[in-house]
């Protein structure tokens, strides 16, 4: 037998070469990774174009057409600078029966459905009670907040999307109070144009999200699209999902938009039965096949509190929920429960609870 | 014979100095971001790193936003806008995530080497 450091002699030229080319190799890979992303301050927000795999000019066209796409709609479903949405509000408030131009044809059909599955806890009719609010304009409001007989007195009015008629794309309203806002489905509805956009420009990975209302479809190369879910109390990431093909991820929670008078905090998911910001709920997170079903339903189920959501959740056809209520517990679907995957330590007591 | 000749030795000794270095690479959690990028109306308007103490002043299409950084941190302290929901936002410091002054159209991302989130959802 041949001593042992002739084998060694002999090995480890090629050890070190193949562990030189590992090295090389995964620093090339990462170098060239075929990612393009993009920020884009459209739709009122900041929009996080993310897309893999296709050369950088497209992806740069890609964007700049979402962006201009996104523009479009913001202007015409502007619920307070003059836009075809208030018009079509001026003329419904009047009674008449008007045209409703195309781009806003889809938004009104895909929300007299929703409206109606979630029993009328996304109204996107309460026009009149957000703008009371103060919601419905550029700055936020400083409080205090609006008299509380100005608040019942548009509650009584009862407006709904169940007031309306449409056929084909005349609508009618039989009830003068109903205003359309678009707050708690638009860029949801947004961020599914955006997608198709995509689709038809040959692109197949991808993530568009529209302050924080995302969709993602493909992959990122060999893994999955990893997304943050943002932690309501405090800073940082609460929770991360991984995508699969095609998912929209949603939350819709008392942080985003609010003022605080005299201590108390005022957001801006308005609930429609009381006039009042919907109390007892934090956050909600949805996952669902398409942005604009998971923005109205996050707004739902948020609204529908701990009590209510199983209900509201399966009339909707939604089974990936994630729900904090104001004291901090998180309560899920064993749907959301299995993928999701905390980032914070210690991770908070889980309550999995399915529908009955 | 033995069981482990030099050069099995030699193998394994490699094989296990190289452990660190594949841990750093496929699992540290690379969570924390290395500089911000600061956007101004959709425009990148400076790149800073966060692991130094700064305070910057940009301005923006209204007036003057203040962002503070430090730690490995940043956040808005003031800005020209009613709501303030800029400041609200807080400190900002994991690769993917973002603070935005909308009226003055100032924008505050994270970015990192390696992001661990690809989008972050608020």
């Amino acid at each position: 037998m041949r001593p042992a450091f002739i084998y060694a002699g002999r090995a480890l030229p090629a050890i070190t070469t193949a562990i030189m080319l590992t090295i090389l190799l995964s620093a090339c890979a990462r170098q060239e990774e075929p990612l393009y992303t993009q920020q884009l301050l459209t739709f009122g927000t900041l929009v996080d174009i993310s897309i893999w795999g296709v050369d950088k000019a497209r992806a740069m066209e890609a964007s700049r057409q979402i962006g201009e796409e996104l523009q479009k709609m913001h202007n015409d479903w502007h619920a307070w600078h003059d836009s075809p949405l208030t018009r079509l509000n001026t003329a419904l408030a009047s009674g008449a029966t008007v045209t409703v131009p195309p781009s806003l044809l889809p938004l009104v059909q895909k929300s007299v459905v929703l409206s109606r599955q979630s029993e009328g806890l996304f109204n996107p009719a309460i026009g009149k009670l957000i703008k009371l609010w103060g919601f419905a304009q550029d700055d936020l409001p400083g409080g205090p907040p609006p008299d509380a007989a100005a608040i019942a007195a548009r509650v009584a009015q009862h407006p709904g999307m169940e007031d309306m008629t449409l056929e084909k794309d005349r609508l009618r309203s039989a009830n003068p109070a109903v205003q359309l806002d678009f707050g708690a489905i638009g860029k949801g509805y947004g961020v599914d144009l955006a997608i198709e956009r995509l689709r038809k420009l040959g692109v197949e990975n991808a993530i568009v999200n529209a302050g924080g209302n995302l969709r993602a479809i493909g992959r990122h190369g060999d893994r999955a699209w990893r997304i943050g879910i943002r932690n309501p109390r405090g800073p940082g990431v609460l929770a991360s999902i991984e995508t699969h093909g095609d998912e929209s991820i949603l939350t819709s929670g008392d942080y985003e938009r609010f003022f605080e008078y005299q201590g108390k905090r005022y957001h801006h998911i308005i609930d429609p039965r009381s006039g009042w910001p919907a109390t007892g709920t934090t956050s909600v997170t949805v996952i669902a096949a398409d942005a604009a079903t998971a923005d109205a339903a996050s707004t739902a189920l948020f609204i529908a509190g701990s009590q209510g959501w199983h209900e509201v959740a399966k009339r909707m056809g939604i089974k990936q929920v994630m729900l904090i209520d104001d004291k901090g517990q998180v309560t899920m679907t064993p749907e959301m429960a299995r993928r999701i995957r905390f980032e914070v330590s210690p991770a908070p007591r889980v309550k999995v609870s399915a529908p009955t | 014979m033995k069981i482990m000749t030099r050069a099995d030795m030699i193998v394994v000794a490699l094989a296990v100095a190289l452990l660190p270095w594949l841990y750093l690479s496929y699992w540290a959690p690379a969570t924390q971001g290395d500089e911000i990028r600061i956007l101004v109306n959709g425009k990148e308007r400076m790149t800073v790193s966060l692991h130094q103490k700064h305070q910057l002043t940009i301005e923006g299409t209204l007036g003057t936003s203040i962002i503070d950084i430090h730690d490995g941190k940043a956040r808005f302290v003031a800005s020209p806008c009613r709501g303030k929901q800029c400041v609200h936002t807080g400190w900002v410091s994991h690769s993917g995530e973002s603070a935005t002054c909308l009226p003055n159209r100032v924008s505050v991302l994270v970015a990192g080497n390696e992001q661990r989130f690809d989008s972050i959802v608020f």
